[in-house]
C-alpha cells in the first residue's frame, strides 16, 4: 500500500502555546472550574429534562419505530453525560453509559425489551434524589444496572 | 488516534501555556454541551471564535478562516463528526485540514470505534471528562508533531506511537521536555 507522509509542520497551536505570557496550568483549571461551576444549576435542569424525556418514551409496536426510539432514547442519556460529565456526576455519567451500551448491543432484529429503558429512567430519577452522602444506595442502584447489562449484553464494554 | 490514557504527561499546576489568540472552533449540535466547552476553554484563556451547531455550518467557516484548534462532538444529527474530520483532512484546506483536532463523545458506538480511529482526528476524548482532562489534552495536541499520513483511505496523524527509546542523542525537543518533566517529577518526589 502506498504511504504518503507529509512534513512535519509546527502547527500555529505550538507556537503560541510557548510565547511570553499567559496562565499558568493551575490557574487555568481554577478558572475553568469556576466558569463552569456558574453553570451548574443549569447542567441538573437539563439532566432532569433530559430524564423526564427518556422516562416519557413508550414501547414501540413495530421493529421500526422501535429503533427509532432507541436512537432517541441513547440520545437522551448522552445528553445526561452531557451534562453531568463537568460536575463529578459520576453515579450519573455511569447509569446513562449503562443505557448507551445496552442500546448499542441490542440486536437490530429482535425486540429491545423497553423495561431496560424504564428501569435506567426510574435509576437515574432516584440517584438524582439521593442525597450526597447516601453513597451506598447509589452503589446499589450502580450495581443493579450492571447486573442489567452482564444478563442482557454479555461481552459487552462493562459487562466483564 | 490516541486514547485517553495514552498522554503519559500529567500537567504540573505551574506550567505556564499561552493560547491567547488561538483561533478555535467548537463544533456540537447541543447547545448546552457547546456552551459548557466554551466555558471550560475560556478557564485556559482560549476564547472561541467559532461556535457551530453542526458540520455544515462548521464546514463554510472553515472554508474562508484559518483555524488553530477544532474541538467536535462525534455524534450529530447530518454529519457526524467522523465525517467532518474525514472530511477536512481531505479538503485541501491550507492550513485548516492539518489543524489539531480533539474529539469529545458521551458514548463510541461500538459500531463506530473503527471511525474513531481511522477518521484522521489527533484525539478523541469520552465524557465524563475533568477540566484538567481537557486542559491536559489541548497541550498534548498543541505540542503533537507526528507527520501527516496518507495511507489508503486513511489522511492524518500517524497512528504509530513508538515507545522503543532512541539509542543515540536525543535531539527531539518533546522528549527532551518530557525527560526534564519527568527529572523534576522524580526530584519532587525525592524531596
Amino acid at each position: 500500500m502506498t504511504v504518503i507522509t507529509h512534513n512535519r509542520r509546527k502547527s500555529r497551536l505550538s507556537t503560541l502555546i510557548d510565547q511570553p505570557g499567559g496562565v499558568s496550568a493551575g490557574v487555568a483549571l481554577a478558572q475553568a472550574k469556576a466558569n463552569l461551576a456558574e453553570m451548574e444549576a443549569r447542567s441538573r435542569a437539563v439532566i432532569e429534562e433530559q430524564v423526564a424525556a427518556l422516562a416519557a418514551l413508550q414501547p414501540a409496536p413495530t421493529l421500526e419505530e422501535a429503533a427509532r426510539l432507541l436512537d432517541r432514547a441513547y440520545d437522551h442519556s448522552s445528553a445526561v453525560i452531557d451534562a453531568a460529565g463537568p460536575f463529578e456526576l459520576k453515579d450519573l455519567c455511569a447509569a446513562a453509559a449503562n443505557l448507551c451500551d445496552l442500546i448499542d448491543a441490542a440486536p437490530e432484529d429482535r425486540p429491545f425489551d423497553w423495561r431496560i429503558v424504564t428501569v435506567h429512567a426510574q435509576a437515574l430519577r432516584l440517584l438524582l434524589t439521593l442525597p450526597a452522602e447516601a453513597a451506598e444506595a447509589r452503589t446499589q442502584v450502580l450495581a443493579s444496572l450492571k447486573d442489567v447489562l452482564k444478563a442482557k449484553a454479555p461481552g459487552g464494554p462493562q459487562s466483564a | 488516534m490516541r486514547g485517553m490514557n495514552g498522554v503519559g504527561e500529567s500537567l504540573r499546576e505551574s506550567a505556564v501555556f499561552n493560547f491567547n489568540g488561538a483561533v478555535t472552533m467548537v463544533i456540537d449540535d447541543s447547545p448546552f454541551a457547546l456552551e459548557l466547552t466554551a466555558q471550560a476553554v475560556l478557564g485556559f484563556g482560549i476564547k472561541v471564535r467559532h461556535s457551530c451547531s453542526s458540520a455544515a455550518e462548521a464546514i463554510a467557516v472553515l472554508r474562508d478562516h484559518p483555524v488553530d484548534l477544532i474541538l467536535v462532538d462525534c455524534e450529530m444529527p447530518g454529519m457526524s463528526g467522523y465525517e467532518f474530520v474525514r472530511w477536512l483532512r481531505r479538503s485541501g484546506l491550507e492550513p485548516n485540514a492539518f489543524a489539531p483536532v480533539i474529539m469529545t463523545a458521551a458514548h463510541v458506538r461500538r459500531s463506530k470505534v473503527s471511525e474513531a480511529r481511522d477518521c484522521g482526528a489527533n484525539f478523541l476524548i469520552t465524557k465524563p471528562f475533568s477540566a484538567g482532562v481537557l486542559l491536559e489534552r489541548i497541550v498534548w495536541v498543541a505540542r503533537d508533531a507526528r507527520a501527516f499520513l496518507e495511507v489508503g483511505d486513511y489522511f492524518g496523524p500517524d497512528r504509530r506511537f513508538r515507545s522503543e527509546p532512541w539509542e543515540g542523542l536525543e535531539r527531539r525537543s518533546e522528549e527532551i521536555r518530557k525527560a526534564e518533566f519527568e527529572a523534576q517529577r522524580r526530584a519532587s518526589i525525592e524531596l
